[in-house]
């Protein structure tokens, strides 16, 4: 049986111990989501045939807290040794990745948490990881989906809760499992975990704010504030093996809409964070969205590549954040490169000396409302970006959305929320920013979609770039003009991000509606 | 593999206390109303009337013991312990007032809900009438003796300030397609994406074209002034209009 390694264009990036299909959260550990398969291509996208259809079934099992089992699938398969893996809170099923017939499937008797979603697994040679809404990392043999071990990596009694993808990380002194968490109905400070692969033992947690005393803390008004300031980090890491630095981002400050009792600009929360995984010691940090009232956690995935600027290479980092605002950084020092709208905002005042928005005070939340854009599910949300470096462009599912911005607790200290958005308009469409100017190459405005599309992207070697639409469409574009090349009209809209990967010759392509997973591929010689 | 299901996993987080949100205490309104009193009793000079810390004592809502507290498991030994706090209440004092401070932390969980509806009549009517007349150029649809009439009456004012920015679609979009070499065919837009556009005629038929290269699509969205004019207004702007808005009694 010949297994088809999956080729990244950047070899830094490709874990070599790694030789499976689509082996982690990302497909490789870079965030670009570019393969350089090509067997389906712009020549013949139009004899893709249908593969094979997954449904998820959970069973009987109730969902804990009441309610039906959220059965979307919201995580990016993981495929390793012709095994693909995927995931709904609580459920983990291994799927035969040629024929999509279930091999296994692993229910985990949850406690509690919230099941808004799960973003999938990671693996490690024979064992699965997957993180659980009730605040546990479960570690299952890839043979049989039985229970190998499992951590606790929060504490469900301060409503935390878990939905990340883990992440494996080998660097040259061990391996690593990441780890993040998710929760903000209450004051409570975000952290990222590393655990050991082989017993779950914690090896370091990094908590999304300074040091008490530092510099750094001074950007919050007092200890208190900072110590329940938030900050989760809800997406899944990259990583550069030869800088040994591993990328995240930040999601919102505590509490999230009332801002009054935290002014200052609440390090380390929406930021895109750079660490050493082995010690879990900050290197350096970039915040997109200083003080952000608007719940536009800076969690987009930092995408990584080497380019070209001002006739200079450069480690660069990307990030298309949610607050609508595109940002390169110097991956190794985070100096910052450039800054652009990638959607129209009104939110800003401009950047300040390092790059960064400074927030408009007049668009703050208010008490009689405050018209702002983006709206709160932001210019883009968690569903992945894509960067093709053949046409060195970045590639943004986003929305131009309006919302009306309330503060509902004007109290000195106000906890939770103390506010919400209402509203409004979205306008959907697809973004690809040419990274050297921050320009918008091309842009194509998705017809007849309201609302914010759920669909992460994919580009390839083959001149395409997949796309879910608002109209339940699976698309591929033309990556260098936006064009569309082909659809195949779903039962629901796309709601993860496609991956492909080859077997026995055959290129697969495999995206997630709702609670089914499609796969097709391309037979023809 | 765990395959623990419904009653039978509740029973064993129960037996080995593993409770979590999906066992967290359920307030009981009466005995958090005795549980409060007892808190303005003994607790408010330290704590703060809403449990939220002053200078003299911390927050209770962001307190890990209170919220990993069931029963008072947790809450009647630290009182105990602690110097300066009620040490003699009974065991059902004590489970009064976890539910009050267990109502405080929901309270606060759900806050991205207001208890109350903002008050969105801050503007100045005359202005707003000033900008419905001119600036805003709604007059040149709308009439506060004609379609406005009443309006003030119809809605509340935040559902008038919504509506007012985010009017919902009482006109379906009207859409004319033009396929190569045919003739155009009006109707009201049922569904469009980047391939197929359908619509339905004068005479209600359901009619469906493939877009291709050569097809025209012409849409006619009475909405979209309303989503032009959102980069145009002004805070200011919104307030005053919906002051004057909610005036057309």
């Amino acid at each position: 049986m010949k297994l088809a390694v999956f080729l990244f264009a950047a070899s830094a990036f490709a874990q070599t111990s790694f030789p499976e299909a689509w082996p982690s959260y990302n497909g490789d550990l870079s965030g670009r989501r570019y393969s350089t398969l090509s067997k389906i291509n712009q020549s013949n996208i139009n004899s893709l045939s249908l593969a094979w259809v997954y449904r998820v079934n959970p069973g009987r099992a109730p969902q804990a807290g009441g309610g039906n089992v959220n059965t979307t699938i919201k995580g990016t398969p993981v495929v390793v040794n012709g095994v693909l893996y995927t995931t709904i809170p609580d459920h983990v099923w291994a799927i035969d990745a040629r024929t999509g017939r279930e091999i296994w499937h692993h229910v985990w008797t949850s406690k509690g948490g919230w099941h808004i979603g799960n973003r999938g697994v990671a693996v490690l040679r024979e064992t699965v990881y997957v993180e659980t809404p009730d605040c546990n990392l479960i570690a299952l043999n890839a043979k049989d989906g039985k229970e190998k071990w499992h951590t606790q990596i929060c504490d469900l009694e301060q409503f935390y809760y878990a939905s990340v993808a883990p992440i494996v990380v080998q660097t040259r002194l061990k391996n690593h499992v990441i780890t993040g968490v998710s929760g903000d109905d209450l004051d409570i400070p975000g952290y990222i975990e590393s655990h050991d692969p082989d017993t779950g033992a914690l090896e370091w947690r990094w908590y999304a704010h300074p040091e008490p005393g530092s510099p750094e803390a001074k950007t919050w008004p007092s200890v208190e504030a900072m110590l329940h300031g938030g900050g989760m980090t809800w997406v899944p890491s990259t990583y550069d093996p030869d800088l040994n630095l591993l990328y995240f981002g930040t999601g919102n400050p505590q509490p999230v809409i009332a801002g009054q009792g935290r002014e200052g600009s609440n390090l380390y929360t929406e930021c895109i964070i750079a660490l050493n995984p082995d010690t879990g010691k900050l290197q350096w940090y970039f915040q997109p969205s200083p003080h952000d009232t608007h719940d536009w956690d800076a969690v987009q995935t930092p995408v990584l590549f080497d380019g070209e600027v001002n006739g200079q290479p450069r480690k660069l980092l990307a990030q298309a954040s949610r607050n609508g605002w595109f940002f390169l950084l110097d991956r190794a020092t985070g100096q910052h490169i450039l800054s652009s709208e990638f959607v129209k905002t009104n939110w800003t005042l401009g950047v300040d000396a390092k790059g960064q928005p400074i927030p408009n005070p007049a668009k703050q939340p208010k008490l009689d409302g405050a018209l702002v854009t983006p709206n709160q599910g932001g210019a883009i949300n968690w569903p992945s970006p894509s960067f093709n470096p053949e046409t060195g462009l970045f590639y943004a599912n986003a929305a131009r959305a309006w919302s009306v911005y309330y503060l509902y607790d004007d109290d000195d200290k106000p906890e939770g929320w103390g506010g919400n958005d209402r509203g409004g308009v979205s306008e959907a469409m697809l973004q690809a920013i040419d990274y050297k100017t921050g320009k918008i190459r091309w842009s194509h405005k998705w017809p007849g979609g309201g609302g914010g599309v759920r669909s992460g992207l994919l580009s390839t070697a083959g001149k395409l770039l997949f796309a879910g639409d608002p109209s339940a469409n699976f698309v591929a574009l033309d990556p260098a003009t936006g064009d569309p090349l082909w659809h195949a009209a779903l039962h629901t809209s796309v709601t993860n991000g496609p991956i492909t990967y080859e077997l026995d010759g055959v290129q697969y392509l495999v995206v997630g509606a709702g609670d089914t997973l499609y796969s097709f591929a391309m037979r023809a010689k | 593999m765990r395959r623990l299901v419904g009653a039978q996993a509740l029973a064993c987080a129960i037996v080995f206390g593993q409770a979590g949100p999906y066992q967290r205490q359920e307030v009981d309104n009466a005995a958090a109303s005795r549980g409060r009193q007892m808190y303005t009793q003994f607790c408010i000079n330290c704590h703060g009337a809403l449990a939220k810390g002053t200078e003299q004592g911390p927050d209770l809502i962001r307190s890990p013991l209170v919220l990993r507290d069931r029963m008072g498991d947790q809450i009647g030994p630290a009182l105990k312990k602690l110097a300066n706090h009620k040490s003699d209440l009974t065991q059902a004092q004590v489970g009064d007032l976890t539910h009050f401070l267990k109502d405080q932390v929901e309270a606060t969980a759900k806050n991205r809900n207001p208890v109350t509806p903002p008050n969105v009549l801050t503007g100045n009517a005359e202005a707003g009438r000033a900008y419905f007349n001119g600036t805003g150029k709604c007059n040149t649809c709308h009439s506060a003796t004609g379609d406005f009439a009443g309006v003030g009456r119809k809605y509340n004012p935040l559902d008038l300030q919504q509506r007012f920015l985010f009017p919902r679609r009482s006109k379906p979009i009207q859409v004319t397609v033009t396929a190569a070499g045919g003739q155009p065919v009006t109707g009201s837009l049922e569904r469009i994406d980047d391939f197929s556009v359908s619509l339905r005629d004068a005479l209600g038929e359901y009619r469906a074209f493939s877009r291709e290269k050569t097809t025209r699509v012409d849409l006619n969205d009475p909405l979209a002034v309303h989503n032009q004019m959102l980069d145009l207004y002004t805070d200011q702007d919104i307030h005053n209009v919906v002051r004057y808005l909610e005036s057309l009694k």
